[in-house]
């Protein structure tokens, strides 16, 4: 079928509001849809990029920040390779919530998935986040950190090339999070894998 | 949940059971906007008035003692809503509309009307597309809306008793206090759950042509005493007789309920995604319905409804319903993974929130709606093998070219149900050449049904030979005249003359 080397799951989560679907939009699309209402359930879609001669698909998942429509996202944690947690630098709570988020994460994602912080919104002047505070939490919880503008397209497409390198490289040193194959178990959440070793430097 | 409306839609076509899809435009009223179509009997000049009675004083006077002056209609202005299809695509010029309650009056309309041979034409909610619940001529009216009473509802066994003249809507908020829901497998849903089918419709009541009432409302699930008789008035349009009760088998209503919008690029990705979503879904599967991008573009430019995903030449929507969330968000999740996967599906979006679960069934359901705001539309329903079900879209657009202002296709898949649509800024009778017999003849060979929901109706009787044998059409023939010698119901219907 189609001739690409590797495909790698991507998911994003955050508070409602901090632009998750328009990092995705803008990455997928190029554009930068004003005024998007809050994501509903889940929305997936597939990017083809390159990485050296390598063709790579992202499947990118964009799930609801919003709590009442989130009922159907943790199932999507499972089989990501790489969690997109993101919030927003000119809004405090979005960034008080993140502990609550990596439980999240700890709770339904494999130990080995490939974290990243972001902090979106550096387009606007009223920053309450000070991009060193972003950067330490990342670095205590062993992820890496960027901030971004979806809205300037700053970072973005940096943002998800570096995960399609990072995860490549992981891949070619058999090092991607394992999922249990057969998925069709009913009240499986997949267990998390046992060893600790921990793949959170994007170089 | 409005969907049920595709699915009462074939029940109603089948038996004339009333139903009026509330987004349809049709008002309450009746009133009519827009302008009308041409007289029937000045369009198809070939087809001629059968040897009725014209209505006289008399007649109406009998009438209006058995309903009272409040039911029935003949106020020329009031009677055009009863007279015009709701697309538009037919007039009548009937002067009476009668609107019985009970099964003893349609009795004694139609006793009355077979000794006076007066031609009856029965009418449900009037969204019927081809032609079939509106007059041709000057044939009496009856219609079923006041026959809406609900006369049992069986928690246990799931059997719902009605008049036939019950809106689905209705009946599914009703059901909804009981656990219940209209049954799935009626024309809309997917093919997954074909346990039902032939059991849906469990019995049905009926009056005769010559006012006897045929008693065939059993609610027993399994009853095999003699010829199912009920069957005789599914798909005969009114035309053997006039169907008053139904009893239904309604399915427990799910607990847990999902649905997947997505967008994909080849047909042949549509038809591998279907073979994956029977597969991965199973049991759970309840909807696979497909649109193609002409169709969605009809809906996101004529009707504004916002499309959450991008363009792509298709579109598939896919629903689950189950008994345990957590489960169905398994299964679906794992199967959106594998299409994805596979390259099958570019984009899409699922959800279990109720009201974006609306949104993306508006998309599908209101086309049929988007349709008459280009012009003239020829509607047909065709049931296609899987492999070459979108094959007829493609053969028209090369055929029409320019004189069309629209071709699409959209349908459950999962049925093999293709609705192909063809807007034109008006009717001419040179593109109805152009169209005809040809789309049937294609149909036929590919031995597919050319009508796989909607019914023959008026429009279609000189074709139903694409689809049934010479031995089956004389056989109907032959119970038409027996069950309706002077031929007063619902004329020039159903079978060629």
């Amino acid at each position: 079928m189609d001739d690409y080397k590797f495909l790698f799951k991507v998911v994003l989560v955050g508070n409602a509001g901090v632009g998750k679907t328009c990092l995705v939009r803008r990455f997928t699309q190029g554009l930068f849809p004003p005024g998007q209402g809050a994501t509903i359930g889940v929305d997936f879609m597939i990017k083809t990029v390159e990485v050296g001669n390598d063709k790579v698909k992202l499947q990118i998942w964009d799930t609801a920040g919003q709590e009442r429509f989130r009922s159907i996202t943790q199932s999507y944690y499972r089989s990501a390779h790489a969690l997109i947690l993101v919030y927003d630098i000119s809004c405090q709570p979005t960034f008080d919530c993140l502990p609550d988020w990596l439980r999240e994460i700890e709770e339904y994602a494999s130990s080995k998935v490939l974290r990243i912080l972001v902090g979106n919104k550096i387009d606007r002047e009223d920053r309450e986040i000070p991009a060193h505070v972003g950067e330490e939490f990342a670095k205590r919880h062993n992820m890496y950190y960027l901030e971004t503008s979806a809205k300037e397209s700053d970072n973005v497409e940096r943002l998800f090339m570096q995960i399609a390198e990072d995860l490549m490289k992981q891949a070619r040193n058999r090092d991607l999070p394992r999922y249990d194959s057969n998925t069709q178990s009913i009240n499986g959440r997949t267990s998390t894998i046992s060893d600790s070793n921990c793949c959170s430097k994007l170089q | 949940m409005s969907r049920g409306l595709r699915q009462l839609g074939r029940l109603r076509a089948a038996c004339s059971l009333g139903t009026r899809p509330s987004s349809f435009g049709l008002s309450q009223s009746r009133g009519l906007t827009g302008a009308l179509p041409e007289l029937t009997k000045d369009r198809y000049p070939h087809v001629k008035r059968g040897d009725y009675a014209t209505l006289d004083e008399n007649h109406l006077r009998f009438f209006t003692e058995l309903l009272g002056t409040n039911r029935i209609v003949t106020d020329p202005s009031q009677c055009e809503g009863y007279n015009v299809d709701w697309i538009k695509n037919v007039r009548g010029y009937s002067q009476c509309v009668l609107r019985p309650k009970t099964t003893e009056e349609v009795s004694r309309i139609l006793a009355f009307c077979n000794e006076h041979r007066i031609a009856v034409c029965p009418q449900g909610g009037n969204t019927g597309l081809v032609g079939g619940s509106v007059p041709v001529f000057d044939e009496v009216v009856l219609s079923t809306s006041l026959m809406n009473e609900i006369i049992s509802t069986d928690d246990t066994s799931g059997v719902l008793v009605c008049q036939a003249g019950c809106i689905l809507e209705s009946l599914d908020t009703h059901l909804a206090d009981h656990g219940l829901m209209m049954p799935l497998d009626l024309g809309a849903k997917g093919s997954c759950q074909i346990g039902g089918q032939c059991g849906t419709v469990l019995g049905l009541e009926a009056v005769k042509a010559n006012g006897e009432i045929l008693d065939c409302l059993s609610t027993l699930k399994k009853d095999n005493t003699g010829y199912h008789l009920k069957h005789l008035f599914i798909g005969s349009e009114g035309t053997l007789g006039i169907v008053t009760k139904v009893a239904i088998h309604c399915p427990p209503k799910p607990k847990a309920m999902n649905l997947a919008f997505l967008g994909l690029d080849s047909f042949e990705s549509v038809l591998k995604t279907l073979k994956k979503a029977k597969h991965e879904l199973g049991e759970i599967l309840s909807s696979c319905e497909f649109i193609d991008e002409r169709s969605l573009d009809l809906v996101t430019s004529r009707l504004k409804l916002k499309s959450p995903l991008a363009v792509h030449p298709f579109y598939m929507l896919i629903e689950t319903h189950g008994s345990n969330n957590d489960h169905d968000e398994e299964k679906l999740n794992t199967f959106l993974e594998n299409v994805m996967a596979e390259g099958l599906v570019l984009d899409g979006t699922a959800t279990n929130e109720v009201s974006k679960m609306k949104n993306i069934w508006e998309l599908r359901e209101r086309i049929t709606e988007g349709l008459p705001l280009e012009g003239y539309v020829f509607k047909y329903d065709i049931s296609l093998p899987i492999e070459s079900f979108y094959s007829l879209v493609p053969a028209m657009k090369e055929r029409l070219g320019e004189s069309a202002v629209r071709i699409c296709g959209y349908g459950h898949l999962g049925d093999g149900n293709l609705h192909l649509n063809i807007c034109v800024k008006e009717f001419t009778q040179d593109v109805l050449k152009r169209i005809e017999p040809f789309v049937y003849e294609f149909t036929s060979k590919l031995k597919g049904s050319i009508s796989a929901e909607h019914g023959i109706g008026f429009r279609k009787p000189k074709y139903i030979h694409y689809s049934k044998s010479h031995t089956s059409i004389e056989l109907m023939k032959q119970l038409k005249t027996m069950m309706d010698p002077n031929g007063i119901l619902n004329p020039y219907k159903v079978l060629p003359s």
